[in-house]
């Protein structure tokens, strides 16, 4: 055996542990798949696209301290609203969640070291191209959501607990205000990802097909290969309802045809390097893509039982007609 | 001797064979038998754990003649009719105390108002293992996990107890460990929401289900749950029946999200004019 | 029952999994009644009388066919008929057993009569809850055969009787298994082998029946009697068999072209004394047609919608 072939070797090693830190070595399934599995959150306070307040992807210390400074200042004001005795005048928001409830993340995440503006690597500014066209064809729908309750179908994905809101499910899996968890199992020729809104199981097929297009279930189509240590997720086929995705830090379109793509890459014990590519050229005039951190997760995940508890739906659509009628 | 060294060698014969039948379920992780797959039933367990004739209908009325498909369900014709099954439960009925078999009565005779899965509601245990819709075992070293494809329920079996649940849930919290080839599932911390069939079986939420899942070869498993509720049965009591695993380009699990499919039954009353 | 004597004893063949073979396509269709014609003093009739038969048979088919003169049509009211016998199989000839001609499929009670108990009769039809109606009022309380849910007069069975048309049946066997499938009405009667009864409370359509093999004779057992299938109707035959009846019927290959069936009738509900009957079952050649009743049953609607019009 000569050089060059040793040299091979080692590149190929070297290659497989690309994204991973110094020192951290892929384990593996029982069944000789790189282990992805755990139960994993990507809370944080990075949102998707960079705020203006930010001029780069990667930012100093300094700057990821404001930011829990600012989050903090905000979680503050929203658990304290009125002084000591003081309550909600009448026509006033009496408001939701108290802050318990919430998972909003406690600070920027950080790749390679660094803390970072934007989930979104490119376009380079840290904002979604989008088509503005595409934007208004789907307004009025959108509107509809938030200020007209006429028909359950017309209000959010949320609202109706069909999946979890805000693109939580993915793909891409964003992070929202709550209920950021998932939990991967891997069996062989599956990965199987548990979103925990809404209780939602993707099941990533290994070495298949897509099925027909006229097959559009919620969260898309999704089938995988490994890449060396990563794996790839390719998924087309969206629901067509599920177009809007809006948390509070973001709000993207996904039409039917758009064509994404994960990778999954363990980097250490604690963290998985999720990176996703978005092609949608209906919705945008460029690909965009961003990258995270799953960060393993204390604890179980809770059951999100959410349309059996559902009152809100009834009420909505109750109160508007009761306000019809006045 | 001979006869002592026949015997010996008749039992080690017997050994072997018994050997080699349990080395050929399929081997999974830790070496214990491979349960990942797509399983379904091939009963009418969720129709009625006990023993049942054919009928026109879940919920019948009184007709002019015999029990007629209530009118809710009456354009549905054949398709809303039931299947005869034989019983599933173990000496044949459910052993429920007297006031709990009034309640049962009355909640088969108010199926269409107050059966959770015509709500699209998540199905409970052991429901969700016999509704007729397939579900998926993944197994692995450090889970297992089961996904409904019925309102795509979920059950990630911890592999260690973690206690009494915090809080009540649908499908409870589960915990599994091994014996010998059996999974065997200790679930509890459910709520009193669900059923355990379309019949109006129900439960408390004092309810503890023992699942034992067995290999039998590599495309069936023996499911028998055994079912404690000391509010609501006089004494526990056990259901068995066969899973089939499902093979073929079609053994997908697909996406039955039934929430959207009932908006209409559910707020239908408050759409605008 | 006694079992099966006869003269010339027949070798059965065996299945590929070594039961006596009984399969293929057989037809009961008989100028023989189920029970014996005023006609008849014995249950054993003569040549002489059963060409008699028969020929009475065939002249009445074509007064049937015929009954109308050339260009003549039906006047108002008159019955404007039903099927041609081209549509019909009553049978040619009476049936034969052992080589001798019978005038009843009923071998005991020895007067070929059923054993009605009348008191009894009336008292288990009385709690019937369908004779406060008129037979118009409700599809269900029409005839099997009109309702397309069984065949009429039981032409399944048990017992299997001989009817107007479609008297074919095809036996297939299987390890643990006998299946019979009655062409009216495409039902498939599959015999348990060495099996228990359902429980009480299932009660399918022409009952639930279990068997086993007594050498090479086939030996069904049928209980949990469906209460609506109470009336077995048909031109030439009336009986009931209630819920509570218990049936045992015999199936021995006699010849190859002959297997030899034998009920009993246990339903003290009805009858002072069990009854039985026998007749051939004989190869039949042809195949046998899909009987789609229910699929192209105009008939139902129009009856009740005709009573209506009628005000009725």
């Amino acid at each position: 055996m000569n050089k060059s072939f040793f040299i091979a070797i080692i590149a190929i090693l070297l290659a497989s542990n690309i994204g991973a830190e110094e020192g951290w070595s892929n384990s593996k399934t029982w069944f000789g798949d790189p282990d992805l599995q755990g139960t994993w959150t990507n809370a944080s306070l990075t949102s998707l696209e960079r705020p203006d307040s930010y001029e780069t992807l990667a930012v100093t210390d300094q700057d990821a301290k404001i930011a829990i400074k600012v989050s903090n200042e905000f979680v503050e004001s929203v658990d304290n609203p009125y002084e000591e005795g003081e309550s909600p005048q009448a026509g006033d928001n009496v408001g939701g969640y108290n802050v318990a409830w919430m998972d909003p993340g406690t600070e920027l995440f950080k790749i390679d070291g660094k803390y970072r503006s934007s989930i979104l690597t490119y376009p380079e500014d840290g904002k979604l191209p989008r088509r503005y066209i595409r934007w208004g064809l789907e307004g009025y729908g959108i509107y509809k959501m938030f200020a007209v309750a006429d028909h359950p179908e017309e209000r959010t994905l949320g609202e109706r607990c069909l999946v979890g809101f805000g693109s939580s499910g993915g793909p891409p899996m964003l992070n929202v205000l709550y209920n950021n968890h998932y939990q991967i199992v891997q069996s062989p020729g599956y990965v199987m990802i548990l979103v925990e809104m809404n209780h939602d199981a993707r099941i990533i097929r290994l070495e298949s097909n897509h099925n027909p297009n006229n097959m559009k279930p919620w969260l898309g189509d999704s089938i995988g290969t490994w890449e060396g240590n990563t794996l790839v997720v390719r998924t087309k086929n969206h629901h067509p309802q599920q177009k809007f995705r809006a948390g509070i830090r973001h709000q993207i379109l996904i039409m039917e045809e758009a064509e994404i793509t994960e990778k999954f890459t363990r980097i250490n014990e604690k963290e998985i390097l999720y990176q996703f590519e978005v092609n949608d050229d209906k919705a945008y005039k460029d690909t965009w893509r961003g990258e995270m951190p799953l960060r393993a997760a204390d604890g179980e995940i809770y059951e999100y039982a959410c349309h059996e508890g559902n009152y809100a739906m009834a009420n909505i659509l109750a109160g508007a007609r009761a306000e019809e009628r006045k | 001797m001979s006869l002592i060294y026949c015997r010996t060698f008749i039992f080690l014969f017997l050994i072997g064979i018994l050997n080699i039948s349990a080395s050929e379920l399929p081997k999974g992780p830790n070496d214990k038998p491979d349960l990942n797959g797509v399983w379904q039933v091939l009963n009418t367990a969720n129709y009625n754990l006990e023993a049942h004739s054919a009928s026109a209908a879940m919920d019948l009325v009184v007709g002019p003649v015999v029990p007629i498909p209530h009118p809710s369900i009456l354009a549905l014709g054949a398709v809303g009719a039931v299947p005869a099954g034989l019983s599933v439960v173990e000496g044949g009925i459910i052993p429920y105390k007297k006031e709990a078999l009034k309640k049962r009565n009355e909640n088969k005779e108010d199926w269409l108002q107050l059966d959770p899965e015509i709500k699209c509601y998540l199905p409970g245990v052991p429901r969700a293992t016999y509704m007729p819709y397939p579900f998926q075992i993944f197994h692995s070293e450090k889970a297992v996990f089961f996904a409904y494809e019925y309102a795509g329920a979920v059950r990630n079996i911890y592999l260690e107890d973690q206690g009494e649940a915090p809080i009540d849930s649908w499908m409870g919290q589960s915990w599994g460990y091994w014996e010998g080839n059996t999974f065997v599932v200790e679930a509890s911390g459910f709520n009193d929401q669900t059923w355990f069939d379309r019949s109006g079986n129900f439960h408390s939420d004092k309810l503890q289900v023992t699942e034992r899942f067995t290999l039998l070869n590599n495309h069936t498993m023996n499911y028998q749950a055994i079912i404690k509720d000391e509010e609501v049965f006089t004494k526990p009591w056990k259901i068995n029946m066969t899973l089939y695993k499902r093979i073929g380009k079609d053994a997908q699990l697909q996406q039955f999200k039934c929430v959207e499919f009932v908006e209409e039954l559910l707020y239908g009353k408050w759409r605008a004019k | 029952m006694a079992g099966f004597l006869y003269s010339e004893p027949y070798i059965t063949a065996k299945t590929w999994f070594g039961d006596p073979d009984l399969q293929g396509t057989w037809t009961n269709s008989t100028l023989t009644t189920l029970e014996r014609p005023s006609n008849f003093k014995t249950l054993i009739v003569s040549e002489q009388q059963a060409k008699t038969a028969a020929l009475i048979a065939s002249k009445g088919n074509d007064v049937y066919d015929n009954y109308l003169k050339e260009g003549e049509t039906p006047k108002k009211g008159q019955d404007v008929g039903g099927y041609n016998t081209a549509w019909m199989d009553p049978g040619t000839k009476l049936l034969k057993i052992e080589n001798e001609y019978r005038s009843s499929i009923i071998i005991s009670p020895k007067n070929g009569k059923l054993p009605w108990d009348a008191k009894k009769r009336r008292e288990y039809f009385s709690k019937d809850a369908r004779r406060k109606f008129k037979r118009t009022d409700h599809p269900e309380l029409r005839g099997v055969g009109e309702r397309c849910v069984v065949g009429f007069g039981s032409s399944g069975g048990p017992p299997m009787m001989n009817v107007l048309y479609n008297n074919n049946y095809q036996i297939v066997q299987s390890q643990g298994y006998v299946l019979i499938m009655a062409e009216m009405i495409h039902d498939s009667r599959i015999i348990r082998l060495e099996g228990s009864h359902l429980p009480q409370l299932m009660d399918p359509w022409m009952g639930d029946s279990i068997g086993r093999w007594e050498g090479d004779t086939l030996v069904v057992e049928t209980t949990n009697f469906n209460w609506q299938h109470v009336h077995r109707a048909a031109l030439r035959h009336y009986f009931a068999i209630s819920k509570n009846a218990k049936i045992t019927e015999l199936f021995k290959r006699i010849s190859d072209t002959e297997i030899l069936y034998r009920f009993r009738v246990d339903d003290p509900s009805l009858y002072k004394s069990a009854w039985v009957g026998e007749m051939p079952l004989r190869a039949q050649s042809d195949k046998i047609y899909e009987y789609a009743c229910h699929e192209g049953n105009y008939a139902m609607a129009n009856i009740l919608a005709g009573a209506r019009a009628e005000g009725k």
